[in-house]
């Protein structure tokens, strides 16, 4: 058969010229790569990397000496990795030239910076009156709660409120997946609105009824609020996870002798599980970093959380001690960070659970 | 082991009837197949008989004792799905002692049925596996083996073999087929695979649209079709069907026309089995329009004055080429009343 046309076809294939031109071209794409996740990450990065330099480092100011320093060492590391990379295919080669430079870094890093470090901005862990010292007695200053009693509550919204979120959103989510009932249709469009629903426009009408009910003031109130906030999303995602987990297994089970709650528990709930861990860390860290609910519906210093607590400790009008509020700032964001960092795996699957319902 | 007994059992969602009121008997260690098309409403008598759907009318028999209302997990069936529903989380050990954790059973006890269980079907040495860690067809013994580590009374297998490739889909067929005697369960079979049906199950109960069309063996369906769905459904490459009209004593097919004796209807569909076409002789004349050898038989599509016919004929093709002209016989057709789809005895044809 001829076909319209003709490609002309070269009389002999430069194989050696092919070879050196495919591993040019991957090399490119290599660099491209690390080029623009590397730049992508640095506004990210940097402000964190000055936030915990000046809160090791600080006295009273929030220098950028150190941060410098740092990044001076840093960004020839980091292009020297680049480097490396590129330089050496072979992964065993590489990782002790790598190990060397890490351990180059490491040292320049503690010579270089050494001097200036000190934990001395973190001293309002363990002097829980801080706040009296810096603001004065008679002032200010002994409106503030320790820090570890903000911590606490912190602690005690977003635990109760991860448990809260998991709990609910689990039963309705299976429910939603596998029973029809009127306005089935309907709860599901409302459950996305509500989601898309601007929460700070709320915030008058959720504040005169905590004041009606009783709740103003207290940390029940602000648990049920974001509890009611959240939901919708989890629901929704959870029953795109229940969704995905074919009925057969259930019919299965119930054939197999298991009645419909052993058949859920049993068999449906491990299928679920990076659903419910994900769900719960995004609870977790939401009421974690709670600020606007908090701020608006309680008042005793007792009810603080982190985010109150390190807002305060940041309004003076005598002068604020950028170290210590680094400092505090670390502190607050150090669970988040570390929760963040083990969970991400079960995080990003989430979206694809949710894609599925 | 028990006798099955469908009385009047329909079953409706809403205004949607799928299945429509059956009556069947399944006897003791019977291995029977619920043949159809998808939507036929062949699985849906499966559940009910699981007890996993409710009938919405009618009577499911037990050995005698109405379990209409009985719970799916106090029936004692078994059941393999079309999916295997094997569950993921649980090792190949574990899925087949579930069903046992519900009944009381002593727990070295249990791990010897399950270890027979997996010995019956020969996968003794995946027992500590993931069901993801096994092929379609190791997971398919795994679904088995969980479906008889109960000894059930009634064993169900819903499309088993759709999701195997077709080498090991035999293999399965000959291994359940044995599997199945040995034991002496009664069991059913449901699929739309008419080759599964008929080489596997005693009876094959044909649905269509929620209905049984026929039940009997695989020569029954195949040489003595009682409808015109029947005759359609089975064979492969399906029955020629030729629709004419009856008139003054003869019919009229496509350009010709012959003689008919014993019925007056009006519309009659004539069905010819592809094999019992018979090429290079007789009073008729076509074409051949294309020739699909199959090595061991060859399809012929003829073009003839009575329509397009499908005829097969075993050996090579070597004799015809397309586009030939040749005479040909048909064998003695199946005549069904069109309107009714009901095959008819009377009509004889003279062709």
């Amino acid at each position: 058969m001829q076909l319209a046309g003709e490609i002309a076809r070269p009389a002999a294939q430069d194989w050696p010229r092919l070879v050196a031109r495919a591993r040019v071209r991957r090399r490119a794409v290599t660099i491209f790569l690390y080029a623009v996740l590397i730049l992508g990450s640095l506004p990210i990065v940097v402000p964190y990397l000055w936030l915990f330099t000046v809160a090791l480092s600080g006295r009273t100011g929030a220098g950028t000496t150190v941060l410098w320093l740092t990044l001076a060492i840093l960004m020839p590391a980091l292009v020297a990795a680049l480097v490396l990379r590129i330089a050496f295919e072979d992964e065993r080669r590489r990782r002790r030239f790598e190990l060397a430079l890490a351990a180059v870094t490491l040292i320049a890093l503690a010579f270089v910076t050494g001097p200036y470090l000190h934990t001395d901005n973190f001293r309002f862990l363990w002097i829980t009156d801080i706040a009296n010292q810096l603001k004065g007695e008679s002032g200010t200053g002994s409106r503030y709660p320790s820090v570890w009693t903000a911590f606490g509550n912190s602690l005690f919204i977003a635990l109760t409120q991860m448990v809260l979120v998991v709990s609910v959103s689990t039963m309705a989510g299976y429910y939603l997946s596998r029973f029809d009932f009127a306005g089935r249709a309907g709860y599901l469009k409302g459950l996305l609105v509500l989601h898309a629903f601007p929460a700070m426009t709320l915030i008058i009408p959720i504040f005169l009824l905590t004041y009606w009910v009783g709740l103003l003031d207290t940390l029940t109130g602000v648990i049920l609020v974001v509890v009611a906030l959240e939901l919708p999303f989890a629901i929704f995602v959870m029953k795109g996870f229940f969704d995905a987990v074919p009925w057969d297994i259930e019919m299965s089970g119930m054939v197999d002798g298991a009645s419909r709650r052993q058949a859920f528990f049993m068999l449906i709930l491990p299928q679920v599980k990076v659903g419910m861990l994900a769900i719960g860390v995004f609870a977790f860290l939401r009421g974690w970093e709670e600020y606007v609910f908090v701020r608006t519906l309680l008042f005793k210093n007792t009810n603080w959380t982190m985010s109150l607590y390190l807002f305060w400790m940041n309004e003076d009008v005598m002068g604020t001690d950028y170290a210590m509020v680094s400092a505090i700032g670390v502190f607050y964001v150090l669970p988040s960070v570390v929760l963040y960092t083990i969970c991400q795996k079960y995080l990003t699957q989430m979206s694809i659970g949710g894609i599925k319902g | 082991m028990s006798r099955i007994e469908l009385r009047a059992v329909a079953k409706r969602w809403g205004d949607v009837t799928a299945v429509e009121p059956t009556d069947l008997v399944i006897g003791d260690g019977e291995f029977v197949a619920i043949l159809g098309p998808s939507g036929c409403g062949k699985s849906t008598t499966l559940f009910m008989l699981a007890g996993i759907y409710v009938p919405s009318e009618g009577e499911i028999r037990f050995d005698d004792a109405v379990v209409n209302e009985v719970e799916a997990r106090d029936r004692n069936v078994g059941i393999v799905f079309q999916s295997y529903a094997l569950y993921p989380h649980m090792t190949v050990r574990d899925n087949i002692l579930f069903p046992l954790r519900f009944k009381s059973v002593a727990r070295d006890q249990a791990r010897a049925r399950a270890d027979a269980a997996a010995k019956l079907v020969r996968i003794e040495e995946l027992l500590d596996r993931k069901p993801a860690q096994l092929s379609g067809g190791q997971q398919q013994r795994v679904a088995l083996a969980r479906a008889l580590v109960k000894e059930p009374q009634l064993l169900l297998l819903d499309e088993p073999l759709s999701n195997l490739d077709a080498s090991l889909r035999m293999t399965m067929r000959a291994e359940i087929r044995g599997l199945q005697r040995k034991l002496g369960v009664t069991t059913i079979l449901v699929t739309h695979d008419q080759i599964e049906a008929t080489t596997m199950a005693d009876r094959v109960i044909c649905m269509s649209k929620g209905r049984i069309e026929q039940i009997g063996t695989a020569d029954d369906l195949y040489h003595r079709p009682d409808s015109l769905f029947v005759a359609g459904f089975i064979g492969s490459p399906p029955i020629n069907l030729l629709h004419g009209i009856v008139a003054d004593g003869r019919i009229a097919l496509g350009e010709t026309s012959f003689g008919l004796s014993g019925t007056t209807a009006g519309r009659i569909v004539l069905g010819i089995r592809p094999e019992a076409v018979r090429l290079g002789a007789g009073k008729l004349q076509g074409r051949i329009d294309d020739i699909e050898p199959h090595g061991r038989e060859a399809i012929y599509h003829l073009a003839t004055p009575l329509g397009a016919i499908r005829a097969l004929e075993p050996g090579s093709n070597a004799r015809f080429r397309i586009g030939d002209a040749l005479a040909f016989e048909l064998g003695t057709p199946l005549v069904f009343d069109e309107t009714t789809g009901r095959r008819l005895d009377g009509p004889t044809l003279d062709l």
